[in-house]
């Protein structure tokens, strides 16, 4: 198709298009819709017992501080990956969360292993994967649907750091009736799954943005007029 | 755009009109051995892409970022893809086929006649006649054959051949 042919084509395909809102009241709707889903999860698990005394822990209150900011910043950054004409660096967003709530958990774990206890608590604890996948599931599934609405720029970091959003929320809906606060185990078990979660959301992002699809889409509705 | 967003077709086709030679430019710029066609193509392909992403363009930030943005983005998305299909393509020598060779072709091209074939089949010795018969017309197998004439396969596949290039001889000569 000549390029004239294919501008009267798609200008006649001109519908009204509803704006995308910024990124920041995309991540306002996506934190309502995920946060009632994190707390009947919670609920259901029973929230643990000791949560009013965790309350006063200050480790503990700036680690899940840490894990809700890391999980918008990486929403915001997910969404603002989206809309071109962004800066690149908006991509390190989550960085500044995210290294605090590591600092807070390697403290924790340099303290433990100064006391020298550091190894005797470590077990196995694998039920930190499932559960944390389960908190993020529909926050990772609305992430994923808000994300196709926009440009599929760069997929791989859209989706890491979709993933990375829903699973800092698995984590901290977790930590919310999982009583299981010894840095290590944190670090390991909590932050390790939700940097895997990360690395796989990252690794499919091309399956779920490509520039292919969404062209195609605009080809086969052209085709139909 | 911001027309463009409110279903304004007239305001949406200057858009484009307009900004095409300038992605043309960039797209030439970034490709320069890409050939006039290949830059159309991907001129084209900008195009669509901006029609597909038109809701993400926010009236309060610049214009300029944002086209640039997806033109860089599907240059660099086209040259991906155009890295992974030479990296998937194996470079052969052009081989004669046995549809192109002219050898191949003689028969299909000299022998068209069916009434001079039949008549020179009719000519061949008997075991000869025979062979093609049930060969070649009647399609039998080899084993199939050699049990209906009471001989043998090796002795088939001599009056076959024989009987080829006795054909082939005979029809040359007509």
């Amino acid at each position: 198709m000549d390029t004239d042919r294919l501008i009267a084509s798609l200008t006649e395909d001109a519908d009204p298009v509803q704006r995308l809102p910024s990124p920041w009241v995309r991540t306002a709707l996506w934190f309502a819709m995920a946060v009632p889903y994190v707390a009947v999860i919670v609920m259901m698990m029973v929230p643990r017992d000791d949560l009013a005394v965790k309350f006063t822990d200050f480790r503990y209150l700036v680690e899940q501080i840490a894990a809700l900011c890391t999980a918008i910043g990486a929403a915001v950054a997910a969404f603002q990956s989206i809309v071109p004409g962004y800066d690149r660096r908006f991509l390190l967003l989550p960085l500044v969360p995210l290294s605090v709530w590591l600092a807070s958990v390697g403290e924790g774990c340099v303290e433990a292993w100064l006391r020298g206890g550091a190894f005797q608590d470590f077990t196995s604890d694998f039920l930190c994967i499932p559960a944390i996948a389960l908190v993020g599931t529909l926050p990772a599934v609305a992430m994923a649907l808000m994300l196709r609405k926009g440009a599929p720029l760069w997929p791989h970091a859209s989706a890491a750091l979709g993933g990375l959003a829903a699973a800092g929320l698995g984590n901290f809906g977790l930590r919310l009736f999982h009583g299981q606060d010894a840095s290590l185990m944190v670090l390991v078990w909590q932050v390790g799954t939700v940097f895997m979660l990360t690395v796989l959301c990252g690794w499919a992002g091309r399956l779920l943005l490509d520039w292919r699809p969404v062209v195609a889409r605009v080809r086969r509705k052209l085709a139909a007029h | 755009m911001q027309a463009a967003q409110a279903g304004d077709m007239r305001a949406y086709e200057r858009l484009l009109r307009e900004i095409t030679p300038r992605l043309r430019q960039i797209v030439r710029k970034r490709r320069q051995f890409f050939t006039a066609e290949e830059v159309e193509d991907l001129v084209q392909e900008i195009l669509l892409s901006i029609h597909a992403v038109r809701a993400t363009y926010d009236p309060n930030r610049p214009f300029m970022p944002w086209l640039s943005t997806i033109a860089h983005n599907r240059l660099i998305d086209s040259a991906r893809r155009f890295y992974r299909g030479k990296s998937n393509e194996v470079q052969m020598d052009e081989l004669p086929v046995t549809f192109a060779d002219d050898w191949a072709n003689i028969e299909n091209e000299e022998y068209r006649d069916p009434e001079e074939l039949t008549i020179a089949i009719k000519g061949l010795p008997e075991g000869q006649r025979k062979a093609i018969e049930m060969l070649k017309l009647r399609e039998m197998s080899l084993k199939e054959a050699a049990a209906a004439s009471g001989t043998t396969i090796g002795a088939l596949k001599i009056s076959i051949h024989r009987a080829v290039l006795n054909l082939r001889k005979a029809l040359s000569k007509e």
